[in-house]
C-alpha cells in the first residue's frame, strides 16, 4: 500500500515538475522582457508599475520550478558576513530546495578592484548575482557606474523597515540600490572596574557631552593611569563619528565640499585636540593592531566605535564582566547634536549581471528583509546586529550579555541605530576623509585650524575636477 | 626548402636569424600582454571618464593636474627620497654579503645564504605586522632603547615623518638585500675561482681583488640589479600601504600608492591614474637609460 | 691568507646580518603557537596554541586545497618562464646586434608602468579573448618578464664564446648548443632564476584574484588576505597561515642554494 502510494506521489510530482518546467520555459521570453524593462525603467518611472507586476508573476514561477538554481555571492569575513549569507541560504533552501547559495570569499580590498575592472571595461559577465558593499563606498560605485546595480525601489522589499540612517548609504537619487545588512551603530564601552577606582559609574558617562567626557577622562587618567578613549593617529574614524552624530558631513546637500567653513567640523577638531592635550584621549600609532592592543592590554579603559568592535573587546576573556555599554558623548553647543552615530557596516546589492533577478530579490526579501528567525539565529554566533527593525523581536536580542555585566546590549544597540542621524557620505567620501585626516595631523603638530581646513577644501576640490 | 635557404644565407645572417627565433616567443608575449595594455593606458591618459565606453578627450589636462596635485607632488618627493637612500645602501650591502659568502672556506654557508634570503620570501602581510609590532609604542625596539637608556619615553616611530620614512627604508633593505645577493652569488659562480687564487699569489689584498676582479666581472649583474631596484623603488607600493598607510599627513606615501587610491579607493578617474603612471614610465625609463649607457658595454 | 681577527669580524658580521634577517621569521613561528590575544599583547615566547590555531585555520579555510593550487600554478609559471625567457636572453646576447640591443631596451619598458594602470585594460583584453576564469588567463601575462630575459642576457655575457665555437665545429646545431652547453653551464643562473620566479609566482596576488574568482581556484596569498579582512582578526591563525605561505619558497631556496656554489668550471667538461 505504502509503496504504491509513494509511487503515485512521485509520478504526480514528476509530471508537475515537468509542467512547471514547460511553464517556466514558456515564460522565459516574458521574463527577460521584464528584466529588460527593469533596467530601462531607471529613467522612465511610468513603466515601472507594469514591470513590477511582471516581476511578481515571474517570482512565483521561479519559486515553483524545480530547476537547480544557484545564487552567487561575493563577500568577506567568514565569521560574520559569509556566515550570515550561508545561513540565509540554508533558510531559503527550506522552502526552495532547488536553490543554492554559493559564496566566494573576497576581501573588500579585492572586491573593489574587481568591481572597477568589470564596470569600467563593461565586461560584467564575471560578476556574481549579489555583492556586499561597504556603505562608505556605495554612493561612489552606484553613481560612477549607474548600470552596475539593480534598482530595488519597486522590487517589493519594504525599505521602511530599515533604520533611516542606514538606508541613506544605499539610496541614490531617491532610489534604493541595496539591502542594508549589518549595524555600525556607535557604542561607548567603558571598564567599570576602572571607573569605580576613580569614583565614577557608567551612568556618569551616559547622555553626556564631550566637554564632560573630557573632564571625567582626564580625571580617570590622573587617578588610574588609564585613558578612557584611544584613537589611531592619522586616522579619522572618531572625527567622522563625531561629525555624523550631529548630522553634519564633509559635503553639502548638492555634493559640494564643505570643509573650510564648516563650523561643526571645526568644533569637532577643537574638541579632539583639546582631549589629546588634556590626556583625555590616547593616540596610538596608525595601525589597527596597536589600536586593538590599547584596550585589550589595558592602556585604555574605554572604546568608542561601531558596535562590531565588541568582537575585539570580547577577545580579552579575562576582562569579562568588567565592561559596560552606553551611548557616545555629544558635541557641545551644536544644533542637532545627538549621542548617536555610525561607523562601518555594509549592504547587499544585486548586480546587473544577475540572470534571475526575481529569484535574487525573493531570496533577499525572505531572509535579510523578512525573517526574524534568521536574524535571531545569526546573532549569537556572529554578533551581526540587524538594521532591519523587526529583527529586534527575536528573543536573542533581549538576552543579557555576561561579558558586558549582564546588560541587554543588543536591544540597546538597535535602539541607538534608530536614533542615528543619516550620513551624507557624498561621492568623494574617501578623498575628503583623507584630506581632513592630513589636516588633523598637521593641526595636531601646531598648524592653524582655519588654514589647514582651507587647504583640505582646496585639495578635495582639486581632486573633484 | 628551409635548409636550402639556410645554406644560401651567409653564416652571420643565419646566426642573426637564429637569435630572432630564440627571442620571438618572449617578445610576442610581452607585446601582447604588456605593450598592448600600456598603449591603451597611454591613450587613456589623455581622456576622462569612469567607464571605457564613455571616455571623452581631455587633452593634456590630466598631466597639468598632476603638477597641481599637492598629494601627488608630495608622493613624488617621498619616492625619490626612498630611491636615493635605499638603492645604494641595499646594493652595496648585497655585494659585500655575496662576496663574503662566495668564500670557499667559509663554514655554514648554506645557513647564512638561506637566512639572508629569507626576508624576501616572507609574505607581505606577515612582515608588515611584524615591523609594525616591532616599532609599536611598547614594542621590541622601544623596550630595548629604553632599557639602554637612549630613550626616556616610548617614541611613536610610525607617526613621525623622518622615522616613518626611515622604517620604510629599513624594511626595504631588510626585504630586498638577500634578493639582490642571490644574483650576485650566481654571477660570481661564473667567475672562475682560479682568477682569485692567481690574484692572491700576485699579492692582491681581498679589498683589491674585490674592486679589481669582483666588481668589473659582476658589472652586467650589477647593472641588472640597479635597473630592477630603480624600477622597484619608483613603483613602491606595499610598504607605503602596509607600514605607514602613507602617513603621517601623506609624508611617506609613494606614487604607486596614490595611483592605487585614485584608481580604486577614490571616485574612479582612470585617465588621471594613467597619466601619473606615464610619468613613472618616463622617470624609470630615463634612469634606466642612463644606467644602460654607463653600464651596458661589452668589452 | 686572511688574518684571524678579520675572519672573526667576517663571521660576526654574517651572524648579525643573518639574525637581523631571520628574526621576523622566528617571531612569526613563535606567534603561530600563541593565541590571538597573546600576540596582540606582545607575548614573545612560544605558547601552546599551535594545535588550536591549526584547527581553526583548517576549519575556516581550505588550507591544503589552496596550497595545492599555489603549487600547481607556481610550478607551471616557473617552468614556462624559464624556458621562454632563457631562450630569449640567450638569443639577445649570443646573437647580439644593434637591433636586438635596441629591442631589449624597448622590452625593459614593459615593466616600468605600475600594474594598477595596465591591469584594467589587460582585464578587458582577457575578457574579449574569453580567458576570464581560466588558468591560461592567469598564467599567460606572467610567463615572459623583462626581468628574467635581462637576467639571462646578462649571465650569457660571461658564457665563454670558445665553447660555442668548439661546439659548432663539432657539428652541433644552434639549439643543441643552447640545450647541451648553455643550460648545464648556467646552472647557477637557472637556480637563481627558478627560486625568484617561483617566489614571484607564489606571491602573485592581485591578478589571479581578479581573473579567477571561484572558491576552488583560491591560492595561498588570497587565503592569507581573506584572514585579515574581517571585523576581528585572529592573529594566531593568521601567523600560522603566513608560515604555511612562506615555507615552500624557503625550502626551495634552501635546496637550490647549493647550486649557487658550484662554479662554472665544474659543469663544463
Amino acid at each position: 500500500m505504502k509503496k504504491k502510494f509513494l509511487a503515485t506521489l512521485m509520478i504526480v510530482a514528476m509530471s508537475a515538475s515537468m509542467l512547471a518546467g514547460c511553464g517556466s520555459k514558456g515564460d522565459a521570453p516574458a521574463d527577460s522582457a521584464a528584466t529588460d524593462d527593469a533596467a530601462a525603467t531607471d529613467d522612465a518611472a511610468a513603466t515601472n508599475d507594469a514591470a513590477t507586476t511582471d516581476d511578481a508573476a515571474a517570482t512565483d514561477d521561479a519559486a515553483a520550478s524545480d530547476e537547480e538554481q544557484t545564487i552567487t555571492v561575493w563577500c568577506w569575513d567568514p565569521t560574520f558576513n559569509i556566515y550570515a549569507m550561508e545561513t540565509a541560504g540554508e533558510y531559503y533552501a527550506k522552502d526552495h530546495p532547488n536553490v543554492k547559495v554559493e559564496v566566494t570569499e573576497t576581501a573588500w580590498d579585492d572586491l573593489q578592484p574587481m568591481i572597477t575592472n568589470a564596470a569600467s571595461t563593461g565586461e560584467i559577465s564575471q560578476l556574481p548575482d549579489i555583492i556586499l558593499m561597504q556603505d562608505n563606498a556605495f554612493q561612489k560605485n552606484a553613481i560612477s557606474y549607474p548600470d552596475l546595480f539593480v534598482d530595488l525601489t519597486d522590487s517589493g522589499i519594504d525599505f521602511s523597515q530599515f533604520a533611516a540612517g542606514k538606508l541613506g548609504y544605499s539610496t541614490v537619487g531617491g532610489k534604493n540600490y541595496g539591502v542594508p545588512f549589518d549595524n555600525g551603530a556607535v557604542i561607548a564601552c567603558y571598564r567599570t572596574d576602572i571607573l569605580e577606582q576613580a569614583g565614577y559609574t557608567i551612568d556618569d558617562l551616559t547622555d553626556i557631552t564631550w566637554s564632560r567626557f573630557e573632564e571625567i577622562s582626564s580625571d580617570v587618567q590622573a587617578k588610574t593611569g588609564y585613558y578612557l578613549l584611544s584613537e589611531r593617529s592619522g586616522e579619522a574614524d572618531l572625527l567622522m563619528m563625531m561629525l555624523q552624530s550631529a548630522g553634519a558631513s564633509l559635503f553639502d546637500e548638492n555634493g559640494g565640499v564643505n570643509i573650510a567653513n564648516n563650523d561643526v567640523l571645526k568644533k569637532v577638531v577643537e574638541t579632539f585636540n583639546s582631549m589629546v592635550k588634556n590626556n583625555a584621549l590616547l593616540l596610538t600609532q596608525q595601525n589597527w593592531d596597536e589600536y586593538i592592543k590599547s584596550f585589550n592590554s589595558g592602556s585604555a579603559a574605554g572604546v568608542i566605535n561601531g558596535c562590531w568592535i565588541m568582537g575585539s573587546i570580547q577577545a580579552a576573556e579575562d576582562q569579562a564582566g568588567k565592561w559596560a555599554i552606553t551611548n557616545m558623548p555629544k558635541l557641545d553647543g551644536v544644533d542637532g547634536a545627538t549621542n548617536y552615530s555610525n561607523n562601518g557596516g555594509s549592504s547587499w546589492a544585486i548586480t546587473s549581471n544577475c540572470q534571475n533577478k526575481d529569484l535574487a530579490i525573493d531570496f533577499l526579501n525572505s531572509t535579510f528583509c523578512g525573517s526574524v528567525d534568521f536574524y535571531g539565529e545569526i546573532l549569537p554566533k556572529s554578533g551581526a546586529i540587524a538594521t532591519w527593525a523587526p529583527a529586534a523581536e527575536a528573543d536573542v536580542y533581549g538576552e543579557p550579555s555576561d561579558f558586558f555585566g549582564g546588560d541587554t546590549v543588543f536591544t540597546k544597540i538597535v535602539d541607538f541605530a534608530t536614533k542615528t542621524p543619516a550620513n551624507n557620505t557624498g561621492v568623494y567620501y574617501y578623498e575628503a576623509r583623507n584630506a581632513v585626516t592630513t589636516a588633523l595631523t598637521n593641526i595636531a603638530n601646531g598648524a592653524d585650524i582655519d588654514s589647514e581646513l582651507a587647504n583640505a577644501q582646496a585639495t578635495v576640490e582639486q581632486q573633484m575636477q | 626548402m628551409e635548409k636550402a635557404k639556410g645554406r644560401k644565407l651567409s653564416q652571420s645572417k643565419r646566426y642573426n636569424l637564429t637569435g630572432w627565433v630564440f627571442l620571438t616567443p618572449a617578445a610576442l608575449l610581452i607585446a601582447v600582454f604588456s605593450f598592448y595594455p600600456m598603449i591603451k593606458c597611454f591613450i587613456y591618459s589623455f581622456q576622462k571618464g569612469a567607464t571605457f565606453a564613455n571616455m571623452e578627450w581631455y587633452g593634456l589636462n590630466n598631466y597639468i593636474r598632476m603638477f597641481q596635485d599637492t598629494v601627488f607632488m608630495q608622493s613624488l618627493k617621498n619616492t625619490f627620497v626612498y630611491f636615493l637612500i635605499q638603492v645604494p645602501i641595499m646594493l652595496i650591502l648585497a655585494l659585500i654579503l655575496a662576496s663574503l659568502l662566495n668564500n670557499k672556506d667559509l663554514k655554514f654557508k648554506g645557513f647564512f645564504r638561506t637566512a639572508i634570503f629569507l626576508p624576501c620570501a616572507t609574505t607581505l602581510v606577515s612582515y608588515a605586522i611584524i615591523f609594525r609590532s616591532l616599532f609599536s609604542t611598547d614594542g621590541f625596539v622601544n623596550t630595548i632603547l629604553m632599557k639602554l637608556g637612549i630613550l626616556d619615553a616610548p617614541f611613536a616611530f610610525l607617526t613621525n615623518t623622518t622615522s616613518a620614512r626611515a622604517i620604510i627604508i629599513l624594511a626595504l633593505v631588510w626585504r630586498w638585500t638577500g634578493y639582490n645577493m642571490v644574483f650576485y652569488l650566481s654571477g660570481l659562480q661564473n667567475i672562475e675561482y682560479s682568477v682569485y687564487e692567481a690574484a692572491k699569489i700576485d699579492g692582491a689584498s681581498p679589498m683589491q681583488s674585490f674592486f679589481h676582479i669582483t666588481i668589473p666581472l659582476l658589472k652586467p649583474t650589477i647593472l641588472l640589479t640597479a635597473i630592477m631596484s630603480t624600477n622597484g623603488t619608483l613603483q613602491l607600493f606595499d610598504e607605503s600601504v602596509n607600514l605607514t598607510n602613507g602617513g603621517p599627513a601623506n609624508t611617506s606615501i609613494t606614487m604607486s600608492h596614490y595611483i592605487y587610491d585614485t584608481t580604486f579607493k577614490y571616485v574612479p578617474n582612470f585617465g588621471y591614474s594613467c597619466a601619473m603612471s606615464m610619468l613613472i614610465l618616463i622617470l624609470v625609463g630615463t634612469l634606466a637609460f642612463i644606467q644602460m649607457k654607463v653600464g651596458d658595454k661589452r668589452d | 691568507m686572511i688574518s684571524l681577527p678579520k675572519k672573526i669580524a667576517q663571521y660576526v658580521f654574517l651572524i648579525l646580518f643573518s639574525l637581523f634577517s631571520i628574526f621576523p621569521l622566528i617571531w612569526m613561528a613563535i606567534a603561530a603557537t600563541n593565541s590571538s590575544i597573546d600576540i596582540i599583547r606582545g607575548k614573545m615566547t612560544p605558547g601552546t596554541y599551535l594545535v588550536e590555531n591549526y584547527k581553526a585555520l583548517v576549519g575556516q579555510s581550505e588550507l591544503w586545497h589552496a596550497m595545492g593550487n599555489s603549487f600547481k600554478y607556481s610550478i607551471m609559471v616557473t617552468l614556462l618562464s624559464l624556458v621562454v625567457c632563457s631562450l630569449a636572453g640567450y638569443g639577445f646576447e649570443i646573437y647580439h646586434d644593434k637591433m636586438k640591443d635596441r629591442l631589449m631596451n624597448v622590452i625593459l619598458l614593459a615593466m616600468m608602468v605600475p600594474f594598477v594602470a595596465t591591469m584594467i585594460p589587460l582585464f578587458g583584453m582577457m575578457a574579449k579573448m574569453g580567458l576570464l576564469n581560466t588558468v591560461r588567463g592567469f598564467i599567460l601575462p606572467s610567463i615572459s618578464t623583462p626581468f628574467l630575459i635581462m637576467l639571462f642576457r646578462q649571465s650569457a655575457r660571461s658564457f665563454p664564446h670558445d665553447i660555442i665555437e668548439a661546439a659548432r665545429i663539432d657539428g652541433l646545431g644552434e639549439f643543441q648548443i643552447f640545450v647541451r652547453m648553455f643550460f648545464p653551464t648556467m646552472r647557477s643562473t637557472y637556480a637563481a632564476a627558478m627560486t625568484i620566479t617561483f617566489m614571484n609566482a607564489w606571491n602573485n596576488y592581485l591578478w589571479p584574484k581578479v581573473i579567477m574568482n571561484k572558491p576552488e581556484t583560491q591560492t595561498m596569498p588570497m587565503l592569507v588576505a581573506n584572514l585579515t579582512s574581517g571585523y576581528v582578526t585572529d592573529y594566531g591563525m593568521l601567523m600560522l597561515s603566513v608560515l604555511f605561505c612562506t615555507l615552500p619558497t624557503v625550502i626551495i631556496f634552501f635546496c637550490l642554494q647549493k647550486s649557487f656554489a658550484e662554479g662554472i668550471t665544474g659543469a663544463v667538461k
